[in-house]
């Protein structure tokens, strides 16, 4: 991990508590954890296609060639910024003369949307009742349209990374 | 999902899902070891809206990656739902956790939509 990675991931953690010791205490900033939504393989697999039978739920999407030095081993996506990869006040590692693709997965062509963004809102202990005022950051993104999976199969879908 | 790339819009909806992992922290679900566990979350809602144009940019390295993109802003709107929980799947039982987000308080870092193609669908 280069010392630009370092400070990145550092700054980030500084804002990471778990929402739970949180609201134990006073309201302060807590973030999600990331996740990839799926739909594209089911969407690809059709009942009259007889080609399908058998493989429809063994291909994967690929992800994004690109890593990013985490904390505990390499992570496949780039910070938010510009696609053009100059610099960004959202992407600590600092510019990517490549390009910044948005996209968390590889062989793929269609429509993305990406946001870094920070809300708030209110967190509740559903067993006491109690509630806080609560700080998010997110970073979500999503992919919609063909994708060649890891059956080197050509595919329609669409993802969520939360 | 819709997008609108002339209008510079676009909108992620998804509701009912619970296929989600509940990490707690960003640092928990890096780690696979998930110290502080890992346990089924429940997202009732998630509705994220990109509005506005305020930046063009068309990018291609000429070997991987290209794409025409729109920067703009974003809003979002949240609902979320974490069961209580014990061990095995917490080191100590939890309560139960809900969080349901102010939309009007967004604040956008930054947001874009565009099309791209990337890998061996790089053209």
């Amino acid at each position: 991990m280069n010392d630009e990675k370092s400070i990145s991931w550092k700054k980030l953690q500084e804002n990471w508590l778990t929402r739970r010791n949180l609201i134990r205490g006073a309201a302060g900033t807590a973030a999600g954890a990331g996740l990839l939504l799926g739909s594209g393989l089911r969407l690809a697999a059709r009942a009259d296609d007889d080609d399908d039978e058998g493989r429809e739920t063994c291909a994967l999407a690929l992800p994004q060639p690109h890593t990013t030095a985490g904390p505990f081993g390499p992570l496949h996506f780039y910070f938010p910024g510009p696609i053009d990869g100059s610099a960004a006040a959202t992407d600590a590692t600092g510019t990517h003369p490549e390009g910044r693709d948005p996209s968390t997965i590889t062989n793929f062509e269609g429509f993305v949307g990406q946001v870094d963004l920070t809300f708030s809102g209110t967190g509740m202990d559903t067993k006491s009742g109690a509630t806080a005022p609560y700080k998010f950051h997110t970073d979500t993104r999503f992919m919609k349209g063909l994708f060649i999976g890891s059956d080197e199969r050509t595919r329609r879908g669409a993802f969520a990374f939360i | 999902m819709d997008v609108d790339l002339d209008e510079g819009e676009a909108v992620l909806h998804l509701e009912n899902v619970c296929r989600v992992f509940d990490a707690f922290s960003v640092p928990n679900s890096l780690n696979p070891l998930h110290p502080l566990g890992l346990v089924s979350g429940f997202l009732k809602s998630l509705r994220i809206q990109w509005k506005g144009i305020t930046k063009k940019l068309s990018f291609s390295n000429g070997k991987t990656f290209k794409g025409d993109f729109i920067e703009n802003s974003a809003t979002i709107a949240v609902t979320v739902r974490t069961p209580h929980t014990k061990p095995p799947f917490t080191p100590t039982p939890q309560d139960g956790f809900q969080f349901v987000a102010d939309p009007a308080s967004t604040v956008s870092n930054f947001a874009q939509i565009g099309h791209e193609s990337n890998g061996a669908l790089f053209s």
